[in-house]
């Protein structure tokens, strides 16, 4: 909608459209209730009272390259406007000049903490797109990355708020160092299995490109059974520590149907209170061979999103666990493996939209088939919805009215991952 | 929540201070093993003739998504160990700094040429240092830290098996039930079959 | 040891004790970073000298060489006095405090007020960076730090009159000298003896921001609070001087609560002052290490809510225990 240069919306269509910040908008999403959160140049005033903090890209706890630009009157803040794009890479660009096989080490680097889950989105769009079906085994082994990398990636989530209430020096450095210690057991089942501690690049289009070694199901299934017994002593750290219960309780709460306004789904959304799993609800890979238990609490704060996560990173374990304990024989791709670059041909002008339930929310994938013949092997747009990036929405009806601590805190827990919002 | 459980904080680090460590010192403290398929670096190998494998082809350069690789082909030309014309490759320039290590340039390799290895390249302290010659390539080779994975492995890993061979129509069993009727219709069956191998070569002899 | 000559004696004392406290909080910096690689399950520093022994020579030699930047509009005066400033507040308390029998640089017969006010002194250099250093997030800092200063000094002050009363005078050699014998004002009487000293020991961790009261220097959020601003030895100064302050109650909290040089049965000496104080140096890493921060409101609520009526209530059962006896 924004930038859109043709004639306005004819009138018939009853929608009144207004512009905002640069923004067409229709007018009745400008209810009272919504905030305005861009700071016109009139809100700074030197000689006043409110003071404009940037909360720059170069922070400590802005999960990566974040800017916000606060208002602020004493510590409360009054205004707040996300700002995004410093680590903006060109991925969908770079998705139009190369093959579908091409794409997946690209498309790894967005949701960098857990990369698996990029790959496993985009490999099952352009399946889809493709027309091929995966073998079970295949389906099997990407069901397991998933939920190990979601394990992973809700412990470095775990640490690093850890590090915002805390601090490096200090108490959330200790759990910090904890929580990496255990995902540093993961990293070494993902080097067993492809080769790499990071950024795989295992899935291809139509299955996967390593298979499991022999003697890697009993040891993940230790090392899982390592990480849940540990998950005790996190829990020892933080749940009932008064100093975490006074900091998160009570703080960011978001409402349901805000949350759902905005697009917002994962963790955000179930701990709102809000049921919805693509896991369950539309399932994909292996997931409609077992049950999935959806955690859902109600609080709607910064410890019910906790909650939700140490929830899902139990019921993780468990999937992996029993998944492991029986992984069928069979091949890993159903198509021919990757010796050109135009391996993969879609059907011309197809459009496709896949979704996965990643730890931050629905990764989704949006592609169009070429319709060039000659270039059929490249796809015509990959637009990559990430969850992230719709989390962001939120800071503006968040931060007004809390302390920069609250701020800090509510972000941490909203879990947002700058590679795959500026992508 | 009674207050007396946030001193529990303090007793899972002292808890973890009477643990091991878990960090080593790099680099005089490695011990750590690498798995066998962990890839972080590049060689060039020789094959089995003992001749420079590699043989220009350019699929590397194609597939790779950084377009990281240079590759001069060097023309066909008469090997001199094994006497076969084969292709060569005259210059060949893999940018490190630029690698995402994804290993497609292993797997679309037809010869298994180009593998990775196990060991990190050594920093350096200018671009240049990283960007791999076709000499530094084959020196890599000598380091013999290679990683599991080459071109053949890595297909045969994907390949999807061969679809199994039709299998002829099974002979009726033996069995006590169905003895007499299996009895019956495999009379019926003989009876056919010596007239399809009666109409055959008239049929030949016909399209002739 | 005494000399005659109260110029000499403070003179010689002062540089003896001076340079070992001094050197002790230097390596302490060294203890803190082993002790908390340990409970991270990691060895801490351990490449510069055997065991990493000569990392805070290091870090100190860094620091000197490194560039002093002074932003164009701060105010040079204020910002450049506040660091010396801070050192010479944390340093100043220690004139008072008893090491061992004699071992003192001015036994002040005020002594113990004299030690509460040179560390609420340590308000001003901090607000002054705040302001002086241009720069928002130090005056957010400067600011939180002028609060929470202010306001834990009472319940601070409060809990410090329990061992006063106890002991019937305010010269800190008396508080000790009261306690030999075994009879700690932390253990008796029992109950609000603990809980004085466990007020007294969180006030001072609020006096000397540290977690889990460190919101003026919280990383996380202010990048590294009112020192944000100061390059080189400036802020080396700034970093000396919390753990100074930190070393400085710990040896104030062990004379007024735990019995100062009092070791078991007939044998007092330094070396259980020493044992003492440092135990209590190492449990103020022990709750660093282990705790997250409180908000700065939070932190507030629980000065004015909880330790205020929790000080004045000791203050009162003191004063009737020791009418009782």
């Amino acid at each position: 909608m924004s930038g859109h240069e043709s004639a306005p919306a004819p009138a018939s269509d009853g929608v009144q459209w207004t512009t905002v910040g640069g923004v067409r908008v229709p007018v009745e999403l400008l209810s009272p209730t919504l905030p305005d959160p861009y700071m016109d140049i009139e809100d700074y005033d030197p000689e006043g009272d409110l003071m404009v903090l940037n909360m720059g890209p170069q922070h400590p706890s802005t999960h990566g390259v974040l800017r916000v630009k606060l208002l602020l009157d004493g510590e409360i803040c009054v205004k707040a406007t996300p700002y995004l794009g410093y680590l903006h890479r060109g991925v969908e660009k770079l998705c139009e000049k190369l093959s579908y096989v091409q794409i997946t080490p690209i498309v790894d680097k967005n949701d960098y903490v857990s990369p698996m889950m990029n790959e496993l989105a985009i490999n099952m769009a352009f399946e889809k797109l493709v027309g091929a079906d995966v073998p079970r085994r295949s389906r099997y082994i990407r069901t397991i990355c998933a939920e190990i990398q979601r394990v992973g990636s809700h412990l470095l989530w775990l640490g690093t708020f850890g590090l915002d209430m805390g601090g490096a020096i200090g108490g959330g450095g200790s759990i910090f160092m904890h929580t990496f210690r255990e995902r540093e057991l993961l990293l070494d089942l993902f080097e067993d299995l492809t080769g790499c501690r990071f950024h795989y690049n295992t899935h291809t289009v139509g299955g996967n490109r390593h298979d499991i070694p022999a003697g890697w199901a009993e040891k993940a299934i230790k090392v899982l059974k390592v990480v849940g017994d540990r998950l005790n002593e996190y829990e020892d750290f933080v749940r009932s520590n008064q100093i975490f219960r006074a900091r998160t309780v009570g703080v960011g709460v978001i409402d349901p149907a805000l949350a759902i306004d905005l697009g917002i789904s994962g963790p955000v959304l179930r701990a709102s209170g809000v049921d919805v799993d693509l896991r369950r609800d539309q399932p994909y890979a292996a997931y409609d061979e077992i049950d999935v238990n959806v955690a859902i609490d109600t609080g709607g704060d910064c410890f019910a999103r906790y909650v939700v996560r140490v929830a899902e990173m139990r019921e993780s374990i468990r999937i992996a666990t029993e998944l492991l304990g029986g992984v069928p024989e069979g091949p890993i791709c159903s198509l021919k493996p990757v010796k050109l670059p135009g391996a993969v041909k879609a059907k011309h002008g197809q459009a496709i939209y896949s979704a996965i339930e990643s730890p931050r929310g629905e990764l989704g994938t949006f592609v169009v088939g070429n319709t060039e013949r000659r270039q059929s092997a490249i796809p015509y747009r990959c637009k990559i919805r990430s969850p992230s990036m719709h989390v962001l929405q939120l800071l503006p009806y968040l931060c007004p009215g809390n302390n920069i601590s609250d701020i800090i805190v509510a972000l941490g827990s909203l879990d947002p991952i700058m590679g795959e919002v500026d992508r | 929540m009674s207050w007396l459980a946030s001193f529990d904080n303090l007793g899972v680090n002292l808890r973890n201070l009477f643990r091991p460590k878990n960090t080593e010192a790099l680099p005089w403290e490695a011990k750590r093993e690498r798995s066998a398929r962990y890839r972080a670096s590049f060689a060039l190998v020789h094959n089995e003739h003992g001749e420079e494998a590699c043989i220009g082809c350019k699929m590397c350069e194609k597939i790779c998504p950084s377009e990281i690789i240079t590759v001069v082909p060097g023309g066909r030309q008469e090997s001199e160990i094994t006497g076969k014309k084969r292709g060569t490759c005259k210059d060949f320039i893999l940018d490190l700094n630029a690698c995402i290590v994804c290993e497609l340039c292993v797997q679309v390799c037809p010869e298994d040429a180009i593998l990775m290895l196990k060991v990190q390249e050594p920093p350096g302290y200018q671009r240049e240092d990283l960007v791999l010659t076709m000499e530094k390539l084959y020196e890599n080779e000598k380091l013999g830290a290679a990683t599991w994975a080459n071109g053949t492995k890595l297909i045969e890993m994907q390949a999807p098996p061969p679809p199994p061979p039709k299998k002829p129509k099974p002979a009726p069993e033996p069995a006590a039930e169905t003895a007499p009727p299996a009895a019956e219709t495999a009379p019926p069956a003989a009876e056919t079959a010596p007239p399809a191998a009666e109409t055959a070569p008239p049929a030949k002899d016909g399209a002739e | 040891m005494t000399f005659d000559n109260p110029w000499v004696h403070g003179l010689v004392m002062g540089l003896i004790l001076g340079n070992v406290s001094l050197a002790i909080t230097g390596y302490s910096i060294w203890f803190e970073r082993k002790f908390a690689g340990r409970m991270q399950n990691r060895p801490g520093p351990s490449v510069v000298g055997p065991w990493g022994l000569f990392q805070p020579i290091a870090d100190v030699l860094k620091l000197m060489q490194k560039e002093d930047i002074v932003p164009r509009e701060a105010d040079k005066t204020l910002y450049n006095l506040a660091p010396p400033l801070t050192v010479f507040c944390a340093l100043s308390a220690l004139a008072v405090v008893p090491v061992a029998p004699g071992w003192i640089i001015a036994d002040l017969h005020i002594g113990i007020l004299f030690a509460l006010s040179m560390g609420s002194l340590a308000v001003f250099p901090v607000w002054m960076a705040g302001w002086a250093s241009n720069n928002k997030y130090a005056l957010l800092g400067g600011m939180r730090a002028a609060a929470q200063s202010i306001s834990y000094e009472i319940p601070l002050l409060l809990s410090a009159t329990v061992p006063i009363i106890l002991a019937d005078s305010f010269r800190i050699t008396d508080i000790v000298t009261a306690q030999l014998g075994g009879n700690w004002f932390a253990f008796w009487p029992p109950g609000p003896g603990i809980a004085a000293f466990a007020l007294f020991f969180l006030c001072s961790l609020a006096e000397a921001n540290r977690i889990p009261f460190d919101i003026p220097e919280a990383e996380s959020e202010l990048v590294s609070g009112v020192s944000t601003e100061y390059t080189g030895m400036k802020f080396g100064l700034f970093q000396l001087a919390e753990y100074l302050h930190t070393f400085i109650i710990s040896l104030v909290a062990t004379t007024l609560f735990l019995g100062g040089w009092d070791g078991p049965g007939d044998n007092d000496g330094f070396i259980w002052m020493a044992i003492k104080s440092l135990t209590v140096f190492a449990g103020i890493f022990w709750i660093r290490w282990s705790y997250m921060r409180y908000r700065a409101d939070q932190l507030m609520a629980i000065c004015w809510k909880f330790f205020l009526p929790l000080g004045l209530a000791l203050v009162m059962f003191s004063a009737l225990w020791v009418h009782a006896s």
